[in-house]
C-alpha cells in the first residue's frame, strides 16, 4: 500500500438496504411502491424504509430535521464506528466534512414552499428555513460529533459524489484536514419523482410490478452513504480501498482523459456508474470495453444506486465493494448522457 | 511542484451586482461610496424591507432555462473572461467552481405544493429544471464552452470563499489549466421569506458593527474570479490581478444557525490561513469583514478578530461592504473577494456605511465616514454562514 495514498477505513450507509454499517449485503433489489404520497396507479422506487435514527445513533435528535440530513447524521456515525475511529484521541478541529447532493433538503423546501401557499410569503416557518439549506445535512454531522474542519456541501452535474471525494482527498494533501467523512445522497419526493414523470425518465419498472427490466429510464432511489477518508497508515485502521487518482469533467474527450489517468495500471475490475437515464448506460459501457478490453472484469450500474443520480457515486462503491470477488485494481468510471465523465483509479483490498 | 506552480493568482474579476453588469461598476460604485440599498414592497404580498436589486440584466433566449441566478453567474463569467480571447484551448480545459445558496428556488411558486404534476404541466417543469444548484456551474459551462472540472458549493452565505478555496485547491492539484471561481444569487421570496421568519432583516439600510444594529439586507448579484497558477499565468502574459496567498475553512459546530459566539471557529480559520498566506498578524492591512448587521454575526465576529489578531501593533482596519448592497447570500464570499482585491489595486479602505456608534472593543479599527487611502499589499476577506461554516481568503499584491 502507498502511504501517500488516502484510503477508505469506514462506511457507513442508510439506503434501500437499511441503515448498515460496512459493507451491505448487494443482492438486487426491487423497487418498492410509494406510499408516502398519493399515486394515482402503482409508482416504484428504490425507498428507505422508516427507522428511529435515536436507536442507531444515541442521543441524536433528528425529529424536526429534513430526513437527508438524519440520514447523514447515521451514516456519517456509522462510518467512524466500522473504521474503529475513537473521536475523543483526534484534533477535530482538523477533521473535515464533505458533503455531495444533488436536491439537498428539498423534503424541507417543500414543505417551507407549503407553508407559503397556506399561510402567505409573510407567515412561513422560521424553524424550517434553515433546515433546508444544502449544508444542512453536513452542519448536523459537525455539531453532532463536534467536528470544527472544513465542512464543504458541493454538487456536479451527474458526478456529485465522485467530485466530493476527489475535493476531500484534496484537503488532506494539503494539510487542510487530517480526515474527511465523504458523504453523498439524496431523498426522493413527490415533486422529484413527478418531475422524472413528466420528463419522461422513468423506466417502465416505476409503473408495473414486472421484475427490472433493460429497457430505458430509470428508477429513482434514495439514501445517503458516508465513507471515512484517511491518510494511509493508522494503526487500527483495515482500509476497503485506497484513492489512486481521479478526475471528473463536464464534457471533452473522456478517452483520452481516462487513459492519461490509467496510465500503465493494470485493471482487474471497471465498475460502471452513472445516473441510468436514457443513453448513459449503451456509451458508458462503450467507453469502458474500448479502455479495458471486451475480456476485462465490468461491473454494469446497479440500478438501485444509478436511481440516485449525481449524489450515487458513493453507493456504486459501496456496492462494488460489496460484491467485488477479490482485491486488486479497480476503475471506477462514469459518462452521463450530455458528455460529462468521472472516472476514479482505486485500489481494493 | 516550484513555487511558480503553487501560487495561485486572480487574472481576472467579474461582477453583476446593485451597481450594474461588469466589475468596474461596482468598483466606481464603492469607490464614490453610493449605497443601492432601496425600499422593496412589492418582492411578495406583505413584504416591507430594504434590498438591493440588479435592474437591467439582460434576457436569454432560452428563456426559463436559464433561472435568474444562473444569468446572473453567466454574465459576471463573461466579464471576468473578457480579456481571455487567446486563450479558447485552455479555457475551454478550465475548470468552474461556482457557488449559491438560492440557485432556480427563484423560479418556483409556492404552488408546486398544490400539486407537483399540475404546476408542471402549466409550465413549470422547465423552470423546476433549474432548481439543482449544480445548474449555476453548469450554467456558466455551457454559456463559455467550458468543459472541465465543474463543481457547484453551497454552504449557506460562507459558499462564495469557499469556492474560491475549493478553486485553488483544484489548480494545486493540476485538476485545470485555469479555474472560474466565484458565487451568484438572486433576489427571491423563498429566501426573503426565510430570513423575515427568523427576525434577521433590517427594515432601513443595515448598520453592521454598530452597536444599534438590527438585523442584515438582502441583496443579488453574482462575482467571478479566473484563478491559475503564477506559472501558467506568466507563459501566457496575464495580467496578475492579485495573489491568493492564503484560504482555509472550518466549522464552530456549535448551533445550527447562530455562530460560536466568542468567534473561535471564525478565529482558528483567520489564523490557518495567515499560517498558509505565511503573514504576520502585522501584514493584514484591511479586513473585508462577513459584517451582516445581525446582532449574533457581528459580536461573535469582532470577537474573532479581536481574537486572531490579538498582539498586533496596531489596531486592524476592519469594515462590512454589505452596507453597500446588502447581502448576496452565496455570491457574498465572491463579491468581497472582488470587493477586497478593489482595494489593493486601489489602495482603498472601504468604510462601512451608516456606522455610527461601532461596538466597543479594542484591537479594531472601525472603518467608517470618509474612504481611507493608503497602500495594501495585503488585505483578507472573511465570510461565515448558517451551519457553523467560515471562510477566510488572504489576498496580496504581485509583488507584495
Amino acid at each position: 500500500m502507498n502511504a501517500t495514498l488516502p484510503v477508505l477505513t469506514g462506511i457507513g450507509s442508510v439506503t434501500p438496504y437499511g441503515p448498515l454499517a460496512g459493507l451491505v449485503p448487494a443482492e438486487p433489489l426491487e423497487p418498492s411502491a410509494i406510499t408516502a404520497w398519493t399515486t394515482p396507479e402503482l409508482r416504484r422506487a428504490f425507498l428507505v424504509e422508516r427507522f428511529v435514527p435515536a436507536s442507531i445513533v444515541p442521543g441524536a435528535k433528528t425529529r424536526r430535521l429534513d430526513r437527508l440530513s438524519a440520514w447523514a447524521l447515521v451514516a456519517a456515525s456509522l462510518a467512524l464506528r466500522n473504521a474503529g475511529i475513537d473521536l475523543s484521541l483526534m484534533d477535530r478541529s482538523r477533521i473535515a466534512v464533505f458533503f455531495a447532493t444533488g436536491f439537498g433538503c428539498v423534503e424541507l423546501t417543500e414543505a417551507f414552499f407549503q407553508s407559503a401557499d397556506a399561510n402567505g410569503w409573510a407567515g412561513t416557518d422560521p424553524i424550517t428555513f434553515p433546515e433546508t439549506l444544502h449544508n444542512a445535512p453536513a452542519s448536523h454531522v459537525a455539531l453532532f460529533h463536534d467536528l470544527r474542519g472544513p465542512n464543504v456541501t458541493v454538487s456536479s452535474k451527474s458526478f456529485a459524489a465522485e467530485s466530493a471525494l476527489l475535493q476531500a482527498a484534496s484537503l488532506l494533501r494539503h494539510g487542510q484536514a487530517d480526515m474527511a467523512i465523504v458523504l453523498a445522497g439524496d431523498t426522493l419526493t413527490q415533486a422529484v419523482y413527478e418531475w422524472y414523470e413528466a420528463a419522461n425518465l422513468l423506466s417502465p419498472a416505476c409503473f408495473n410490478s414486472e421484475p427490472l427490466p433493460s429497457a430505458s429510464g430509470f428508477i429513482p432511489s434514495e439514501g445517503m452513504v458516508a465513507m471515512v477518508l484517511e491518510p494511509a497508515g493508522r494503526h487500527a485502521a483495515r482500509p476497503y480501498a485506497a484513492l489512486c487518482a481521479g478526475r471528473w469533467a463536464a464534457g471533452g474527450d473522456a478517452r483520452a482523459a481516462v487513459r492519461q489517468l490509467l496510465g500503465d495500471a493494470r485493471l482487474d475490475f471497471t465498475i460502471c456508474t452513472g445516473n441510468g437515464a436514457p443513453c448513459a448506460s449503451s456509451s458508458l459501457t462503450s467507453l469502458a470495453r474500448d479502455l479495458v478490453g471486451e475480456d476485462a472484469a465490468i461491473y454494469p450500474a446497479p440500478a438501485v444506486a444509478a436511481g440516485m443520480g449525481e449524489a450515487g457515486g458513493l453507493l456504486h462503491l459501496l456496492l462494488a465493494l460489496s460484491k467485488r470477488p477479490g482485491q486488486g485494481q479497480a476503475l471506477m468510471l462514469g459518462r452521463s448522457a450530455h458528455g460529462s465523465f468521472a472516472a476514479l483509479r482505486l485500489e481494493l483490498f | 511542484m516550484t513555487d511558480a506552480q503553487k501560487t495561485i493568482v486572480v487574472t481576472g474579476i467579474g461582477a453583476v451586482s446593485p451597481y450594474g453588469i461588469g466589475v468596474s461598476s461596482l468598483q466606481t460604485g464603492m469607490l464614490a461610496g453610493q449605497s443601492c440599498l432601496r425600499p422593496a414592497t412589492e418582492l411578495y404580498p406583505g413584504f416591507h424591507g430594504t434590498v438591493a436589486a440588479v435592474s437591467a440584466l439582460p434576457s436569454l433566449a432560452e428563456g426559463y432555462r436559464y433561472s435568474r441566478t444562473d444569468r446572473l453567474a453567466m454574465a459576471a463569467a463573461r466579464d471576468a473572461v473578457a480579456d481571455f480571447d487567446g486563450l479558447a484551448s485552455d479555457l475551454r480545459e478550465s475548470g468552474i467552481v461556482m457557488a449559491s445558496t438560492v440557485a432556480g428556488l427563484s423560479e418556483i411558486d409556492a404552488e408546486i405544493s398544490r400539486g407537483p404534476s399540475a404546476w408542471f404541466r402549466q409550465g413549470g417543469l422547465s423552470r423546476a429544471a433549474s432548481y439543482p444548484v449544480s445548474r449555476v456551474a453548469a450554467s456558466v459551462g455551457e454559456h463559455l464552452g467550458i468543459e472541465g472540472p465543474d463543481c457547484a458549493v453551497s454552504v449557506a452565505c460562507a459558499s462564495g470563499a469557499m469556492a474560491i478555496a475549493l478553486a485553488a485547491n483544484m489548480l494545486l492539484d493540476e485538476a485545470a489549466p485555469m479555474v472560474l471561481a466565484g458565487g451568484s444569487d438572486a433576489l427571491c421570496p423563498f429566501t426573503l421569506s426565510g430570513f423575515n421568519s427568523l427576525q434577521a432583516l433590517d427594515p432601513e439600510p443595515c448598520r453592521p458593527f454598530d452597536q444599534n444594529r438590527n438585523g442584515l439586507n438582502i441583496g443579488e448579484g453574482a462575482a467571478v474570479l479566473v484563478l491559475e497558477t503564477l506559472d501558467h499565468a506568466t507563459r501566457h502574459g496575464a495580467r496578475i490581478q492579485a495573489v491568493l496567498r492564503g484560504w482555509a475553512m472550518t466549522n464552530d459546530a456549535t448551533h445550527p444557525t447562530a455562530p460560536q459566539r466568542e468567534g473561535m471557529g471564525l478565529a482558528c480559520c483567520i489564523q490557518r490561513a495567515l499560517e498558509m498566506a505565511g503573514c504576520g498578524i502585522d501584514e493584514v492591512g484591511y479586513v473585508n469583514a462577513h459584517g451582516t448587521g445581525t446582532p449574533l454575526n457581528d459580536i461573535a465576529e469582532t470577537h474573532a478578530y479581536e481574537s486572531a489578531f490579538h498582539g498586533r501593533s496596531r489596531p486592524i482596519p476592519v469594515s462590512s461592504t454589505k452596507s453597500y448592497f446588502g447581502h448576496c447570500l452565496g455570491a457574498a464570499g465572491a463579491l468581497e473577494a472582488a470587493i477586497t482585491i478593489t482595494a489593493m489595486q486601489a489602495g482603498a479602505l472601504f468604510p462601512t456605511l451608516r456606522l455610527t456608534d461601532p461596538i466597543e472593543i479594542s484591537g479594531i479599527d472601525w472603518l467608517r465616514g470618509e474612504l481611507r487611502r493608503q497602500p495594501l499589499p495585503v488585505a483578507m476577506s472573511v465570510s461565515a454562514g448558517f451551519g457553523g461554516s467560515n471562510a477566510a481568503l488572504v489576498f496580496g499584491s504581485h509583488r507584495a
